[in-house]
């Protein structure tokens, strides 16, 4: 199935594609890919990019291409850890929601209400700020704040999917819940999550960085987003020649990582047919 | 059906008000441990007498329901508490920061909104042609960007590099004007980025509903009719069809008011701009938990409300809608 999915992308997806799988052979291969630790110098302070230190090194000497390779895992990390937690999450609400009907259902939709109601970014930082910034904190904020979308899919796909004959068919015949759930509905709402599950990986690696580049990132793990945001904080970053190494490697990185994951989610929607990008 | 919203919004206004009073006291560790520790040392102890004077002081010492009972009558009051680092009333702090963000989001909204709708109606009306092509995968990839990241390029390639812009702040510091007009020409000159950063990025959502509208609009029989009678192109594009596109554009409009939010805090910080965003970092940096609640408070009831705007004003308009 996946590969049939591949061949249908456009030039533009199949990029994208290669892309991320760029930087998730990086993310896996960090220590065969670099010669220097990510988190010790190594060099003089703002080498510009030389053989030694093919993409230079920072204010402190340490390996920028290192940095990145390291900080890919992040990305990666966060990106997938949010998307999966969050998917499984909303997928499983929007089942019992759509299903049960009833006092789920109220509850349930009405936390999903309150959450798309909620921006973002401000209770990110809020949270961030009490509960302190670590890569797991960050996971389990974003993915509290994100399983609302696809829940909300789900659950109006799932009560339609209850009118069919078929389910009724089968309701009649004695199939329990789980029987349902495994045997139509995960098949038919597999599409729904897979879209949902590639839109929310760029959400929450766009978030990390954001969150980072606020200073809020996980100061132990060095994603991208703290690059940057250590990068603009050196005072005369944009009067030096430094930001051609220092700020443009970052910054590239992630544009083209959040444009790639958006691209494929664009083409999935296309490919499988599931609208479900919101604009108003 | 017809309260069915309303009781959203009353829930979503208690969740957020809930949470923001609970959001301290879920936080992991003991406040007076953290008082009295320096960077992982302890170095002053309380006494049980000074804790206890403490917790009364602050109003710890009573059940939590009554803290909570006196923490909404001080919401509805308006008074958001007192920030440590800045030694003022945190409501002060927030109504100085305000206009500076409000500005910077009405500004992004009115020109992220224009051009946008101007394009969408360009690529409608040459729809499959080249320019809609270009413009159409151009306006993808801007509204993907996230806005920050535009707006270190700006910064870097258009006010540091080139020169035309000042790099930080909201207005010349220490600056004397000679008159109203300098001084709002400063003012200006160094809201432009952010701003421009900010409506870039506006820019694509309202690209894709003018587009879609003018469309859908451009089926329409009435539109054949005008093309017939020999109206010039900018007299069907704006007269006719705009027109009758406007209502999913009126409402975005409100809608991106509460959605540029988030891309605000962060361009803020960018440039330095002295908004709620950059406000919202340094409590965040000097960890003034008071403040951060009440910027916190202030920017999601801010969202809320345009949200409520822009359902009042689809309905309003278009009377199809229960």
């Amino acid at each position: 199935m996946m590969s049939n999915i591949l061949k249908r992308f456009s030039t533009a997806g199949k990029i994208s594609v290669f892309l991320i799988t760029l930087v998730c052979f990086m993310a896996i291969f960090a220590p065969l890919l670099t010669k220097h630790p990510w988190n010790q110098p190594t060099g003089d302070a703002l080498e510009p990019p030389s053989k030694a230190h093919i993409l230079g090194t920072d204010d402190l000497g340490i390996d920028l291409w290192s940095q990145i390779c390291y900080g890919a895992r992040n990305s990666i990390a966060v990106g997938i850890g949010t998307a999966l937690t969050a998917c499984l999450l909303g997928t499983a609400l929007g089942i019992i929601a759509g299903y049960c009907g009833g006092i789920p259902d109220l509850v349930i939709s009405a936390v999903i209400d309150v959450l798309t109601a909620i921006p973002g970014l401000p209770l990110m930082i809020a949270a961030g700020a009490f509960f302190g910034p670590s890569i797991k904190n960050i996971i389990l904020i974003l993915s509290i704040l994100s399983w609302a979308m696809p829940a909300r899919i789900i659950r109006s796909k799932i009560i339609s999917l209850k009118q069919e004959m078929y389910i009724k068919a089968a309701q009649g015949y004695g199939a329990g819940f789980s029987y349902i759930t495994i045997k139509h509905f995960l098949p038919r709402i597999f599409p729904l999550s897979a879209t949902s599950f590639i839109r929310l990986i760029s959400k929450a690696i766009v978030s990390e960085a954001s969150l980072s580049f606020l200073g809020l990132g996980d100061p132990t793990s060095k994603s991208w987003g703290l690059i940057l945001n250590y990068a603009l904080n050196f005072p005369g970053i944009y009067f030096t020649d430094y930001w051609k190494w220092w700020l443009v490697y970052p910054l590239l990185c992630i544009i083209l990582l959040v444009l790639s994951t958006a691209v494929i989610g664009r083409e999935f929607e296309k490919i499988l047919d599931t609208k479900i990008s919101s604009v108003v | 059906m017809k309260y069915q919203k309303a009781i959203r919004y009353l829930l979503t206004f208690f969740c957020i008000i809930t949470l923001n009073f609970f959001l301290p006291r879920i936080m992991p560790g003991d406040p007076f441990y953290f008082l009295s520790s320096e960077q992982g040392e302890i170095t002053i102890t309380y006494s049980q007498e000074e804790i206890q004077r403490q917790k009364a002081y602050y109003g710890l010492d009573v059940p939590v329901l009554t803290q909570y009972g006196r923490y909404l009558k001080n919401i509805i009051k308006g008074d958001l508490g007192y920030s440590i680092y800045f030694n003022n009333d945190v409501r002060l702090i927030i109504k100085n920061r305000i206009p500076w963000s409000v500005s910077l989001v009405l500004l992004s909204v009115i020109i992220g909104g224009f051009i946008g709708t101007l394009l969408g109606c360009l690529s409608a009306w040459y729809r499959r042609g080249v320019l809609d092509k270009a413009l159409y995968s151009l306006m993808i990839i801007l509204s993907e960007i996230p806005a920050f990241l535009i707006g270190i390029l700006f910064l870097l390639f258009l006010a540091a590099r080139q020169g035309l812009f000042p790099l930080s702040g909201g207005m010349k510091p220490f600056a004397e004007y000679v008159s109203w007009s300098s001084r709002f020409l400063d003012i200006a000159l160094h809201g432009f980025l952010p701003a421009l950063t900010l409506a870039v990025v506006q820019m694509g959502g309202f690209y894709l509903i003018a587009r879609n509208s003018m469309i859908t609009v451009m089926s329409k029989d009435y539109m054949t009719t005008a093309k017939a009678k020999g109206l010039s192109t900018r007299r069907i594009l704006f007269r006719h069809a705009l027109t009758n596109a406007a209502l999913p554009i009126v409402t975005r409009a409100f809608y991106s008011l509460g959605q540029a939010v988030g891309g605000t805090i962060l361009v803020e910080n960018v440039f330095k701009y002295p908004g709620l965003g950059l406000l919202m970092r340094q409590a965040v940096m000097v960890r003034d938990y008071p403040l951060i609640q009440g910027i916190f408070l202030t920017v999601t009831f801010f969202v809320i409300i345009m949200n409520l705007a822009a359902d009042i004003i689809y309905k309003k308009l278009d009377p199809r809608i229960i």
